[in-house]
């Protein structure tokens, strides 16, 4: 059907939309398999949008929508007014960032040197032991990072018998030291989950060129560096790309379970502040306005990253 | 040809099941008006039809046992209905504002102290022409106090049916300072008067033994885990300094000015007192940091010495001690106060006030049935059951008198699953009962507490320590009831404040800034502690409590107008 169409004249402009429709109806069995899909997105991603009405009323739930009374940008007015809206930005921004360098870089590392691994029984029982801890739930991991680091914790035990300190250190009660304590959890948690696929791409790559590199007296160290670093270049721009457009979306998950009320102001994420003073408090006004404020964040900096990337590389994921 | 057959056969399909899902409907409804008919004609038929009623319950009810327990297989038997409750994870407001906004709801809603978020959505049926109509039982448990179920002076519709025991008399202390009885003993039964003899306890048995069972002994665990801190930590502050609980206020007997309680310079001592506590090593150091459930095991583990806490919440590791066959770990409760000019008023009554419970909601299809129900349970019979279990085998009557075996009360101390396996007292708390001490027909009590029952529990060393404080229950430590007048508002934290309001907004905030401020100004060095005072307060005005105290004002004067009716 393709071939068919293609070996058409292009220069028939007139007959360009005819053989637009004439292409839908040849694959018009596509369309309909397809059309399952869109209607699921449609449904599930773009008709929710339509509560983003709620922002702009002073909702009232119970009431039918033209009931409903509009209050213009009062909601926006009372985030950008509120000191605490950036505190929890702040948090949320750090603690992402935080994330996206340390979750994106050491996978790498991390995929790289196993790879360089001969003894595949010892690589392989590695690749899996660091993953095991993505199956752990945040409730048992926060429990035992909290146990781990109480005051007759294992670390404070440690750092005693090795004399380096001499008081037992408050891990989970010093604000300043939360962000790294949730970077490193994280760091636990996820290192080997996404190192995989890393692994896989590094296994995509041709050996051919490394013989060949071999052949011509590359060491190690320049056999990564200009075989398996280009080699999964592309792999990488998307991850992180992708990882860039989550990064307001952190979820509060690990904020909530690690946290306590002495570090609330290092903890406390946007997730967590719509839940606490919007549906939390029956504010849906409120919290659906900080909701699109999210959402806002998030695509200036995907696309600002996008842009940064454009200029570097030349390419462009999105 | 075969293609076009299978497309036919596709909306036939369709059709079919459409068609049996509306002949099951049409079922149901002549299965209902069948219901309805019997209702007419005769009661005792209709009351055994099977119904399943569901339930969202903001509290959870660790001791739910799907009605598969004696009791509640005899609920099921007698009334029909198979209760299905809810129970949240996490913080409740969220599901309840969820329900709101979706507009359905179980059957049945205690939404605790958020009720106003469902009423606000028109979610609760006004219950007062049903009880009027099918609820002479629930009269009869309320009595004059049915008139304080009302909304509002605006609003004066009946949405739920208080919950906590009505005409209670209270016999034993619910909040206080804690120590093991083997302290107390140890030392020879000092005067257990004010925050100093307290520390002193703690100091003199921390350094006598530094290990308990080779674990590192903890003087004082305090719990500042989400809204315990409330019980732990702030709350106290307010009964240590001649107050009684009403949540996050203080009001004054004479003027009934309402004041947020931090605002209150006697407090400041008290924080100071805890300052210096954690500073000299007598506040276990994991305090502001650990969870609940680290909490309880460590209370349990045996070695911490003094809580400063509510019953309730050290209940679960004090059976936990007994079980262990550890009695002398346990702990006496002591009206401890921050110096000898303020009294102890955990026995200043309230009255009763309701505040929060069991509503129907308007997504119930038959509230009738469910307001029977409810009814059923404010009987004596369905009282007694919940409250002593099933005759013959939780307890025996003897010359007309309900006594339970020792084995069986030793049973009811020690197994912390004891409700669970039994269903006693399941299906209590929040719905609605008699207090302890109110009487049935026979001249018993309601509930298995008597005095003599209360001392029955009582382990034999709390006993001695009892006897050598020159008492016979705790109680007898406190300040009496009849000392105080009673508070002509009820509770002040059952007062809802209007959602939309600025003064909502600002008690989210408060709880945020107090969670956050007390555990660090109590962890900070003794030198800083009164700079980090100065800037709480600050920061309490910055966030408009004193706008909150007068909109408070409001509130609290026409609660006191409404009660007095």
């Amino acid at each position: 059907m393709k071939t068919e169409t293609s070996l058409q004249p292009l220069s028939q402009v007139s007959r360009t939309k005819r053989s637009l429709w004439r292409t839908m109806i040849e694959q018009r069995y596509l369309f309909l398999m397809s059309l399952p899909f869109v209607a699921l997105v449609f449904v599930f991603n773009y008709l929710p949008l339509w509560g983003w009405t709620m922002a702009f009323q002073s909702f009232k739930p119970g009431l039918d929508f033209s009931e409903q009374d509009w209050v213009g940008m009062k909601n926006f007015i009372a985030i950008f007014q509120e000191p605490q809206f950036y505190l929890v930005l702040r948090n949320t921004l750090a603690m992402s960032f935080m994330a996206l360098i340390a979750g994106y870089t050491v996978p790498v590392l991390f995929a790289i040197l196993l790879n360089e691994i001969r003894f595949a029984f010892f690589k392989r029982s590695i690749q899996t032991i660091s993953y095991l801890p993505h199956f752990v739930s945040w409730v048992v991991a926060a429990g035992i990072i909290t146990k781990i680091l109480s005051v007759d914790g294992v670390v404070n035990e440690l750092l005693m018998w090795l004399n380096i300190t001499d008081k037992p250190i408050q891990f989970m009660a010093k604000g300043e030291w939360f962000w790294v304590i949730v970077t490193l959890s994280d760091l636990w948690k996820e290192m080997g989950w996404n190192s995989i696929i890393f692994l896989a791409a590094i296994a995509g790559i041709d050996p051919e060129l490394y013989e060949a590199a071999t052949v011509d007296g590359a060491s190690r160290f320049r056999r990564i560096w200009h075989i398996t670093l280009p080699g999964i270049r592309s792999t990488m721009m998307v991850m992180l790309i992708l990882s860039i457009g989550w990064l307001t979306s952190i979820g509060f998950e690990k904020q909530y379970l690690l946290g306590n009320s002495l570090v609330l102001d290092y903890s406390e994420v946007l997730d967590l502040y719509v839940l606490n003073y919007g549906i939390g408090m029956g504010r849906f006004s409120f919290g659906t306005a900080l909701g699109i404020v999210n959402s806002m964040v998030a695509i200036t900096l995907l696309l600002l990253s996008n842009w940064i990337f454009k200029r570097i590389t030349k390419e462009s994921v999105i | 040809m075969k293609s076009v057959k299978k497309w036919f056969a596709l909306p036939l399909a369709a059709l079919l099941i459409f068609l049996s899902a509306c002949s099951d409907g049409n079922n149901g409804n002549s299965a209902g008006t069948v219901n309805n008919k019997e209702e007419a004609e005769g009661e005792p038929a209709d009351t055994l039809s099977p119904i399943t009623i569901t339930m969202f319950s903001s509290q959870p009810n660790t001791q739910w046992e799907d009605m598969e327990s004696p009791v509640g297989k005899k609920i099921k038997e007698l009334t029909g209905v198979t209760l299905k409750p809810d129970y949240p994870v996490g913080d409740p407001m969220q599901k309840l504002s969820l329900m709101a906004a979706s507009g359905e709801y179980p059957d049945l809603i205690f939404a605790n102290n958020n009720v106003n978020t469902i009423i606000n959505a028109g979610g609760l049926i006004d219950l007062t022409p049903l009880i009027e109509e099918h609820g002479p039982n629930i009269k009869k448990l309320y009595g004059d106090y049915l008139n304080r179920l009302r909304w509002s002076k605006d609003d004066p519709s009946i949405y739920f049916l208080g919950t906590y025991g009505v005409n209670e008399e209270q016999w034993e202390p619910r909040d206080g300072f804690m120590l093991q009885h083997e302290v107390v003993k140890e030392l020879g039964y000092p005067e257990m008067k004010t925050v100093k003899d307290f520390e002193n306890a703690i100091r003199a048995y921390m350094e006598k033994h530094p290990t308990i069972d080779g674990q590192p002994t903890l003087g004082l665990s305090l719990l500042a885990d989400d809204w315990r801190i409330a019980q732990s930590v702030t709350n106290p502050a307010v009964f240590s300094t001649g107050g009684s609980d009403d949540g996050e206020w203080y009001i004054d007997d004479e003027t009934k000015d309402p004041v947020i309680h931090y605002t209150r310079p006697e407090e400041k001592e008290y924080f100071k007192w805890l300052n210096h506590m954690f500073n000299t090593g007598l506040i276990d150091p994991d305090s502001f940091v650990q969870k609940y459930d680290q909490y309880k095991a460590k209370i349990a583990s045996g070695r911490v010495l003094g809580l400063i806490d509510s019953e309730w919440q050290f209940r679960e590791p004090e059976q936990a001690l007994l079980q262990a066959g550890k009695p002398e770990r346990t702990y006496g409760m002591y009206p401890i106060v921050l110096n000898e000019n303020f009294k102890n008023r955990n026995f200043q009554s309230p009255g009763y006030s309701g505040g929060t419970g069991v509503g129907i909601s308007t997504s119930a299809k038959d509230p009738v049935r469910i307001i029977k129900f409810l009814d059923w349970l404010c009987s004596e019979e369905a009282q007694i059951l919940n409250n002593w279990g099933i005759e013959g085998e939780h307890y025996t009557v003897e010359n007309g008198k309900r006594v339970i075996s020792p084995e069986e009360m030793q049973k009811r101390i020690t197994d912390p699953q004891y409700g669970k396996k039994t269903g006693i007292e399941t299906y209590l708390y929040p719905f609605p009962e008699y207090g302890v001490g109110v009487k049935d027909s026979t001249g018993q009590t309601y509930k298995i507490d008597s005095k003599e029952q209360i001392i029955g529990k009582y382990t034999d060393i709390e006993k001695e320590v009892l006897k050598n404080y020159g008492a016979t229950m705790w109680m007898d430590l406190y300040p009496k009831v009849d000392e105080f007048p009673v508070k002509p508002w009820g509770a002040a934290w059952q007062i809802n404040i209007p959602q939309e309001s600025e003064g909502a907004i600002t008690m989210q905030k408060l709880n945020e800034v107090v969670r956050k401020r007390i555990p660090e100004m109590i962890m900070a060095k003794p030198e800083a502690f009164d700079g980090l005072w100065d800037s709480f307060q600050a920061e309490l005005n910055a966030i408009g409590v004193p706008e909150l105290e007068e909109q408070f004002q409001e509130l609290l004067n026409e609660r006191i107008e409404m009660f007095s009716e």
